[in-house]
């Protein structure tokens, strides 16, 4: 690690400023770290976020459930309230790599991570997520990449969270200077739709401060995945569904996989042909067909489509309960 | 699917601003070069904001004090902020129970006890471990007396080379402290974060379900000579 | 044999006696070893795949904060073969600083053109890895028997064609040494799987005199075939704490681990096998190529090789076909790994032979039983088949109903272990307690545990009486750990020593039967000079040739590829078994070791920058917890062999039966391992073909290899040895 400073902010609005020296912020530092020691990041000064009021609870109001971005996934996978009201997002809690990796990582952290990609990761190689020119995952070792992406770079978002947030129609709440934001997930991850260097739409100086998450009675949600690994592995392919039933009908239905593009993957015509429908399995691979459509199955990634098909199948089926 | 950004509640003042109302950055600036503003403020909120400043003041990068409470005594070491707890334990501390083997949070042989709670010590800064109760696996056993989970895993051979026992030691601790009959199935989730080349797993579960007073019964099956040569 | 019938110790369930300091974390591995005044050492790699490299400059980092030795490891100009490849090494007061420093190292290197893919080298115009050598090294064809007129006389006759991953051994302790230069003489704490074998490369390529050297291994975090010499990272510690006139501890890191410590070589093998209307084996062809990296065809560490297996393995068909080839890759040399060459020979072999067995109708324990030449091996299809429920459960290749299917397989291991040459020295003090010495090492296999256990056997004592001291070149000799063989060589030397120690301690005391309720008046007459004696390995008491079979049943997920091994069940012969406790985890341990070589492990080596991928342990997947099968072990005991090494055997056939139970429940074979989804699910033909991409991966392997087999014989090309040069 090259040597760096470091400081604890007390508020969020200091936090933005302190960073801006050409820092980090540190929460559970599951991320940083490793990109400190790999010599992806050299920060002047560590912005430790973890004792900003606030950030460490969940908050179970009438319409929503709010998360503090520093509530770890351990916390958030065995709460008990999150896991009846949200048992996709305590499920894809539950999944993020190991019991201490959880017992550290947050909420915030998870959501903002950065690439996981074996070039990106590599500190000899030059990708264009690093300012590079080329992705060398393209024509190269790809079998963990994207099946969808509108820039260069193939590497996927990995964030169990932002999945299962897409799919729950999760507001992001951030700290954009001396004032927040909130962004839809779509809005915090779309810049890496487009842009090769992004990993999320947040500058260096904006920081997640909670997640807020709608409950409507009745609804039910399912996250599934699978991995090379049974546990203590990043999936392959992720897939939540979320909605409610009213009448053995689908309603508010959506469905997002993770894995497969640097977003969570969503198609609203997706969606809609499950909407008022029952979810069954035909009705679920009618929405798979869809969500896939412009899958590109280059060399090594074809796989994930029909793993994609299975889980739609197995997210959507599983709403019946 | 989209919102607009900005439509949520307002931010609360609390997490913008320094308690005394100010940006950080206004109020250093204001401190600096105007009393009249600073005086305007009125004493608690300068003091309020003084504390802030003082405590956001960065350290580092060179050695700062660093005080470790480790398996319940205080330690304060001088450290450069990038030093992990991992490196302060074995290097400074001399406790060498907790092992290297990645440096990457992908193994589990470093694990220790943050209050209580298994982390990775290699995938921490020592910095950050200040004021938490540190547990490392020498301070697991009481006066040379092992644990029940020690025993176990010495009585059911949930080891072989040893190097990533430290850390299954620390993880199946914690866990038999908030699950104290935990199933097959629990043992293995909780110990999914330590690899074990040596492939004890088995034994390793063996172990945790007999230090929770569970049957642990061997696989093995014995054939006699006399019985196989019938066979 | 002589071993006694009745036993105390011996074949019971002895925990290990070094448990308690394991769990506890008072255990010094050699990663924990702290010397005052130590200095921390680290190597600069090269970051090049191949490179001529003209100068390297340690000027800079010379001059660097805390940085006491600056060492080059090729002096002038030299060749780069792999990144990974050692250049430099520092030594300096804190890791920080030494890490910081390396960032200092100029290097003015040329590039060169390299190939990393096994595939890709094996082609006329590939880039050399050794200029004016084809990187190709084959033997020419062994042929027994009329090969062509038994294949056309057979009944019938099937074909395979299956890959094997480069896998990686990861032991959990890094490799690496402390090494401390005081005066003349040497001494080394060394994670190593041989404590003489260290000490003799340590005094050669320091040269110093073998007396002046002295290595140590009280603790070591598993080997596994890559801790037979002090490596590379051994020999540049030697030299920094040599340059630096001080201690010098030089630990790789998980990085390092995955790119220069050894690895198991990859095979791509195209049989085929034929048998008569009764089933028995006729003829039998192969043509196999692998890397064992970029020094193909050298004798590897621990002495292995190059790509090369038996084959055929196992079975003893008359007429025989085996051509084998070595490729050279730009890329890390393999080393022994844990049964070198028999993981890979059976999951060939064994895939042929289900095949086979598919052709003719023959169930495929019933082949075995028919063309094993092994007589117990026989006996355990029998008995395992019994106990797995074999013929329950077996059913017609792909004939479960899916989605998720099951099937099952099964595999045999065949291991020469054996073991000889251990001395042993014990101390028999007049206080009653004793001390053993001896020259070998644990890999964390029990072996310290073996030894109390037959000294406590046979002077009929406590187990707490015997303290046993190893892991050091100053003790009475004994060789590596390697080979299953540390049991069978060690038993022996303390059997003998112990007997010995009797005699004496007869004449000494004058008691007929000194052991037991007599031993503490027999230790009393020895006054104030203790009792030494020595014994060495002696015929009678160990054996070799353990035989051993596997079932496994498996699940598998058609929908998504993912298999699930639900139960393996292992049928060993070990002999005479000296403690069942840690002889099950070792057996524990090689299945867990073949389910990762079946599922999960494999070298991902990037073609364009020869970089290897996944050197860590994120995306090098070593099975979990998570992972395991149901594992039962029948272990047949057989005293009157003697004591037998277990710890290869054991993970011989794992993958195989694994790998053959899956293309059964599926109907299809997955011809590559590891079985991951992707490749499961192109076996299957769900995988969609890419608009801009190539075709899956197991067709582009099945066919490139294809025509790499059928291309003319290549020249008989000398290897050009080792050259991993340091000097």
């Amino acid at each position: 690690m090259n040597a760096f400073s470091y400081v604890t902010a007390q508020t969020a609005g200091s936090a933005v400023e302190l960073v801006r020296e050409r820092g980090r912020f540190l929460a559970g530092g599951m991320d940083l770290l490793g990109e400190i020691k790999d010599g992806l990041a050299e920060p002047a000064v560590l912005v430790n976020v973890k004792a900003l009021p606030g950030t460490r609870e969940i908050v179970v109001a009438k319409d929503k459930v709010v998360i503090g971005a520093n509530v770890t996934l351990a916390t958030l996978a065995e709460h008990a309230e999150a896991k009846k009201l949200l048992p996709a997002l305590a499920q894809a809690a539950d999944a993020v790599g190991s019991p201490q990796m959880r017992n550290v990582g947050t909420v915030g952290g998870n959501l903002a991570q950065h690439s996981r990609c074996w070039y990106y990761r590599q500190r000899d190689v030059r990708c264009v997520k690093k300012g590079g020119s080329r992705c060398f995952a393209r024509g190269g070792e790809n079998k963990y990449h994207s099946l969808f992406t509108k820039n260069m770079c193939l590497s996927p978002c990995v964030s169990n969270l932002a999945v299962a947030l897409s799919a729950l129609d999760a507001a992001v709440v951030v700290q954009r200077g001396a004032k927040t934001v909130t962004l839809a997930i779509a809005q915090l991850y779309e810049r890496a739709w487009s842009e090769p260097k992004a990993h999320h739409s947040l500058a260096a100086d904006e920081l997640i401060l909670r997640v807020e998450v709608p409950v409507a009675a009745g609804a039910r949600s399912a996250y599934v995945r699978i991995a090379e690994k049974n546990e203590f592995d990043w999936a392959l392919v992720s897939c939540v569904a979320a909605g409610r039933i009213e009448g053995g009908k689908l309603r508010g239905v959506r469905v997002a996989l993770g894995s497969v593009a640097p977003i969570p993957w969503q198609v609203k015509e997706a969606n809609a042909a499950l909407e008022g429908r029952e979810p069954t399995a035909e009705n679920a691979a009618k929405a798979a067909e869809r969500l896939l459509k412009d899958a590109e199955p280059r060399e090594q990634i074809g796989y994930k489509i029909p793993i994609a098909q299975a889980l739609v199948k197995r997210a959507v089926t599983a709403l019946a309960g | 699917m989209k919102r607009n950004p900005g439509d949520a509640a307002a931010p609360s003042g609390s997490e913008v601003f320094l308690a005394s109302g100010l940006s950080r950055r206004t109020f250093l600036k204001s401190l600096g070069t105007s009393a009249v503003t600073a005086a305007a403020m009125g004493a608690e909120q300068v003091s309020q904001g003084l504390a802030q400043a003082n405590a956001e003041r960065p350290v580092g990068p060179g050695a700062v004090p660093v005080t470790l409470t480790v398996n319940g005594e205080k330690k304060t070491f001088r450290l450069e902020p990038r030093v992990t707890l991992l490196e302060a334990l074995r290097g400074e501390a001399g406790l060498t129970g907790a092992k290297e083997a990645c440096d990457r949070a992908t193994c589990g042989a470093c694990t220790v006890l943050l209050d209580g709670t298994p982390v990775y010590a290699c995938s921490m800064l020592a910095i950050e471990a200040q004021g938490a109760e540190i547990t490392t696996i020498e301070g697991i056993a009481k006066n040379g007396e092992l644990s029940a989970l020690q025993k176990a895993m010495v009585d059911k051979d949930g080891l072989q080379c040893g190097y990533c026992s430290p850390g299954m030691v620390m993880v199946l601790t914690a866990l038999l402290r908030k699950n104290p009959r935990p199933t097959e199935a629990e043992v293995r989730h909780a110990i999914a974060g330590n690899l074990c080349r040596c492939g004890s797993y088995p034994r390793i579960v063996a172990a945790a379900r007999a230090a929770s007073g569970q049957s642990a019964g061997t696989k093995l099956t014995f054939i006699s000579s006399h019985d196989h040569a019938v066979a | 044999m002589p071993w006694p019938k009745e036993t105390r110790w011996l074949g019971k369930e002895t925990p290990r006696v070094d448990g308690p300091a394991k769990v506890t974390g008072r255990a010094k591995f050699t990663s924990d070893i702290v010397l005052p005044g130590v200095l921390h050492g680290a190597i600069l790699r090269a970051k090049w795949p191949a490179a001529h490299v003209k100068s390297v400059n340690l000027e800079k980092a010379r001059r660097a904060p805390g940085i006491k030795a600056a060492i080059l490891v090729n002096e002038g100009e030299f060749e780069v073969r792999y990144a990974g490849q050692e250049i430099a090494a520092l030594a300096g007061t804190s890791k920080q600083a030494v890490l910081d420093a390396l960032a200092l190292i100029e290097v003015s290197a040329e590039p060169a053109a390299f190939v990393v893919k096994e595939l890709e080298a094996v082609k006329a115009d590939a880039p050399q890895v050794f200029a004016g050598k084809a990187n190709l090294t084959e033997g020419a064809a062994k042929e027994t028997g009329e090969v062509a007129a038994a294949f056309a006389a057979a009944a019938a006759v099937a074909e395979a064609t299956v890959s094997t991953p480069i896998q990686l051994h990861q032991p959990m302790e890094p490799h690496g040494h402390t090494v401390q230069i005081d005066g003349d003489e040497l001494t080394a704490w060394s994670s190593t799987q041989g404590v003489f074998a260290c000490r003799d490369s340590f005094a050669k390529s320091m040269n110093f005199p073998q007396s002046k050297v002295r290595v140590t291994c009280e603790h070591m975090g598993g080997g596994f075939g890559s801790k037979f010499n002090p490596g590379v990272e051994g020999l540049l510690c030697a030299k920094l704490a040599q340059a630096a006139g001080a201690p010098v501890k030089l630990m790789l890191t998980r990085a390092e681990e995955g790119l220069a410590v050894g690895n198991r070589p990859s095979s791509f093998q195209k049989l085929k096998l034929a048998a008569d209307a009764e089933g028995k084996l006729t003829a039998f062809e192969i043509y196999s190529v692998g890397t064992p990296g970029f020094a193909a065809g050298a004798n590897q560490g621990g002495g292995s090789g190059g790509a090369s297996f038996p084959a055929p393995y196992i079975y003893k068909p008359a007429a025989t076909r085996v051509k084998q080839g070595s490729v050279a890759v730009n890329a890390g040399q393999s080393c022994a790994f844990r049964a070198p060459g028999h993981p890979v020979a059976s999951v060939g072999m064994e895939a042929v032979l289900d095949e086979l067995a598919v052709k003719l109708g023959v169930d495929p324990v019933e082949i075995r039983i028919k063309n094993d030449p092994h007589e117990i091996r026989r006996k355990e299809y029998a008995l395992g088949a019994e106990k797995f429920g074999w013929k329950e459960k077996y059913r017609k290749p792909g004939a479960s109903p899916g989605p998720v299917k099951t099937g099952v397989g099964v595999a045999g291991a065949a291991w020469m272990s054996g073991g000889r040459g251990t001395q042993a020295e014990i101390q028999v003090n007049a206080d009653g307690t004793v001390e053993v010495r001896v020259g070998t090492q644990d890999l964390g296999t029990g072996s310290r545990t073996v030894v109390q256990v037959v000294a406590a056997e046979m002077l009929g004592l406590d187990r707490d009486r015997i303290t046993v001291r190893i892991g050091d070149s100053r003790f009475p000799p004994s060789g590596s750990s390697g080979g299953s063989q540390t049991t069978a060589a060690v038993s022996p030397a303390i059997f003998d020593a112990c007997e010995n120690v009797l005699a004496e301690l007869k004449k000494v005391s004058g008691l007929d039967d000194p052991r037991g309720a007599n031993w503490k008046a027999a230790c009393a007459k020895l006054g104030s000079a203790p009792l030494q004696v020595r014994g060495k390995w002696r015929e009678g008491l160990s054996t070799g040739g353990a035989g051993g079979v596997q079932f496994a049943e498996v699940g598998v997920d058609t929908d998504m590829g993912a298999v699930k091994v639900k139960k393996v069940l292992v049928v060993q012969d070990c002999g005479l078994v000296v403690n069942k406790l840690t002889c099950e985890s070792q057996i524990n341990g090689g299945v867990i070791m073949g389910l990762g070589y079946a599922l999960y492990e494999q070298r991902v080596m990037d073609a364009r920058t020869g970089f290897v991928l996944n050197p860590t342990l994120e995306n090098y997947k070593l099975p979990g917890a998570a992972d395991l099968p149901e594992i039962q072990i029948m272990l047949l005991d057989m005293p009157e062999r003697g004591v037998i090494g277990v710890g290869e055997p054991c993970t011989v056939p794992t993958a195989s039966a694994i790998a053959n139970a899956v293309a059964n429940a599926l109907g299809v074979r997955v011809p590559d391992l590891p079985l991951t989804p992707d490749r499961v699910l192109a076996a299957l033909g769900k995988v969609p073909k890419g608009a801009t991409g190539t075709a899956a991966r197991p067709d582009a392997t099945a066919g490139a290899f294809a025509a790499v087999a059928a291309a003319p014989e290549a020249e008989w090309v000398e290897s050009n040895g080792g050259c991993h040069s340091y000097t």
